[in-house]
């Protein structure tokens, strides 16, 4: 393997996902990071009415500033973590459904592998996911690899 | 960016309405008319009118938006919002003139539900307005709101503000007085009561500083309103803002079906039921529709709920404020908070809109000053065939003997004697001989006809309380076309407990205090 994609947001789920990439993945290997900002953001000011224009801006920018840092933060530390692997580490943002976004970037490119985590169980607490694995197993034409989620 | 496009829909929107104009004059709807409740419809003159004028509207535009050619500007990005706020106010339409009616049609065929003598829409709360609601939550996560009308259906909340700015010209001075009165006290209480309930329990729960504050703004003050306003101030983590508007958004739509229902089970009046809705439901858009589905043919539970939502909203930037001492106290991060700028920037402008129509309404610019919901007494302008005549005062001079009461007596003599009521006194005085039925039907027939013929129909405020209906019905259509499904789904972790908590416990104290303390009417 000389090119994955890697998808994950840095839940418990895409965690599990990353360490697996950094076990298969051979020293040079090219490892591309998917980050998908999934379509719901865009819904988050909801039915507010009350509010002057002002300062539903604010709360988008800052919103926007938020999702925006956390990403930067998560893949700052994932390239850390890859460049002690010896990888070669690129990034990528999307905006849209998971699984849309990750089918349109597996085309983008040669993958070899796609390597993505499971949702979190039923009990766990953190944003539901959005990605829908039965469009994946039907347009993917690169081989999919989903790990399970991380047994505590 | 050019924001409009080059499409047919406004085109065919404004086709849609002009055909069912023209189907309702020609006379070819008038099988289905008499289905949907025949002489008992009410939505005629509108049908005749409303998409005869918008639908004109829709057809020009459209063919400019379609074949015209279009630039970047800010008249651009107005025109880009047409289609949209056409699409919403074509879905307000059919739902008030033919869903609504073809649904109570459907209930009223079934008969009542058990002793309650109620037909089930009644009950239900299914009028246009929650219909209406429903079908945009339904556009929103089946269909998706098509590209074209995303500007247009932002514009809604202009439709609910200018709502609002016009529900001033409703309300007289005592009225402001009382309700205002009261939505301080319950919103005072029941505001800071869920606030710091929220963060008492976020506390023994470890949630995090900036959850609890945002999560309890929500919660306290008006629900998605206060959360935006609230989040950057106490620099809330993305996931924490998704579960609070999440759960606010869940428990708010529930709310807005579940209070109008058990609303009509307990009898209540637009008073209590306004009082109850104002402070009992978290998130204000839902207060307004809740309002309306519990009384879909009258706004006086409206002018209720929105005095309260009002003063929600005001208290919002003292709330904001404490939260943002708050969390600076807690995190000691060091910021200075200013006082003046998150008033300023938190303030409601169109709160402002609000008293300038009542300001102006008090002057009798749109109806005399002492008009009750749009009427008046007015005995110089009583029309000649509607004075008394001989036979009538001589019936009303025969029954006189029957009158105990003094005030009565005068208020009936001076009626005799003048051929119609002489002061606003002697109308309510005879009023209440009319309710106590101390005289003949047939001169109590008099006596009403008597009073009808004083009290005239302000026609601005007439008006007023049509448009006022159609702004929130088309405002509430476009804030449900921002309902997603996937923001509910979100709700969940720490937020939802403490949530479903606070909010059941705000819902049914509030509901307690209510029928305890607030009276029948103002």
């Amino acid at each position: 393997m000389k090119n994955v994609l890697l998808a994950s947001h840095g839940t418990e789920g895409a965690r599990a996902a990353e360490r697996m990439a950094f076990e298969i993945c051979e020293k040079g290997t090219k490892l591309h990071h998917l980050v998908v900002v999934p379509t719901l953001w865009q819904g988050m000011t909801g039915d507010d009415w009350l509010n002057n224009g002002g300062i539903r801006d604010k709360f988008r920018r800052y919103l926007e500033d938020e999702i925006g840092q956390e990403i930067e933060a998560h893949c700052d530390k994932l390239n850390v973590e890859a460049n002690a692997h010896e990888l070669n580490y690129s990034k990528e943002i999307r905006v849209g459904e998971p699984d849309e976004c990750l089918i349109e970037a597996s085309r983008d490119s040669e993958f070899d592998l796609i390597i993505i985590g499971s949702p979190r169980p039923k009990g766990k607490t953190g944003l539901r996911s959005r990605m829908h694995t039965k469009p994946l197993t039907k347009s993917l034409t690169v081989p999919l690899l989903i790990v399970p989620f991380p047994n505590e | 960016m050019v924001y409009t496009k080059k499409n047919p829909a406004l085109f065919i929107i404004g086709v849609v309405m002009l055909a069912i104009w023209f189907m309702a004059d020609a006379g070819m709807l008038s099988g289905y008319i008499d289905h949907l409740g025949g002489k008992h419809y009410k939505h005629m003159p509108e049908l005749l009118s409303m998409p005869k004028y918008f639908g004109a509207i829709a057809v020009l535009i459209g063919l400019w938006q379609w074949f015209g050619s279009h630039k970047e500007g800010h008249w651009d990005y107005y025109s880009s919002t047409v289609a949209g706020a056409m699409f919403i106010l074509l879905i307000a339409m059919l739902v008030r003139w033919f869903i609504d009616p073809e649904v109570a049609a459907l209930s009223k065929s079934m008969g009542t539900i058990g002793q309650t003598g109620k037909h089930l829409h009644t009950i239900l709360g299914l009028n246009y307005v929650v219909m209406g609601i429903v079908a945009g939550i339904v556009i929103v996560n089946v269909f998706s709101v098509p590209e074209w009308a995303k500007n247009g259906v932002r514009v809604s909340r202009l439709g609910l503000k200018t709502g609002v700015i016009l529900l001033g010209t409703l309300y007289s001075a005592a009225e402001l007085k009382n309700l205002g009165g009261l939505s301080i006290v319950m919103i005072g209480f029941f505001v800071l009561g869920s606030v710091g309930m929220t963060l008492w329990l976020g506390a023994r729960r470890n949630i995090p500083n900036s959850m609890g504050g945002v999560l309890s703004a929500g919660m306290g003050v008006c629900g998605v309103s206060a959360t935006v306003a609230c989040a950057p101030v106490v620099q809330a983590k993305s996931v924490e803002i998704a579960y609070t508007i999440g759960t606010i958004l869940l428990w708010g739509v529930a709310c807005m079906f579940i209070f109008p229902i058990i609303g009509h089970l307990l009898d209540m009046t637009p008073l209590k039921f306004g009082a109850w809705a104002g402070t009992g439901i978290l998130n204000s858009a839902q207060v307004a529709g809740a309002a309306l589905a519990f009384q879909p043919d009258g706004i006086e539970t409206l002018k209720v709920a929105e005095i309260f939502n009002i003063t929600r909203v005001l208290i919002l930037p003292i709330i904001v404020m404490w939260l943002a001492v708050w969390y600076v106290k807690r995190e000691q991060t060091g910021t200075k908070v200013s006082v003046s700028q998150v008033i300023f920037e938190k303030f409601p402008v169109f709160v402002l809109g609000f008293i300038l129509m009542f300001a102006l309404s008090s002057t009798g610019i749109f109806a005399p000053a002492n008009h009750y919901k749009g009427k008046y007494f007015d005995n110089n302008k009583v029309k000649p065939e509607k004075m008394l005549k001989a036979e009538e005062k001589a019936l009303l001079q025969a029954e006189s003997a029957k009158v105990q009461r003094n005030d009565r007596k005068a208020a009936l003599d001076r009626l005799i004697a003048n051929g119609k009521v002489m002061s606003i006194d002697d109308d309510d005085v005879l009023r209440g001989l009319v309710n106590a039925k101390v005289v003949s039907k047939d001169a109590n027939h008099i006596l009403k006809n008597a009073h009808k013929a004083v009290r005239h129909t302000a026609k601005k405020v007439k008006a007023f309380r049509n448009w006022i209906t159609w702004l929130f019905a088309f405002g509430l259509v476009g804030l449900g076309m921002q309902i997603t499904v996937a923001s509910m789904k979100q709700a969940g972790g720490q937020p939802a407990v403490i949530g479903g908590i606070v909010g059941f416990a705000k819902a049914v104290l509030s509901l307690i205090v209510v029928l305890l303390i607030v009276k029948d009417t103002i």
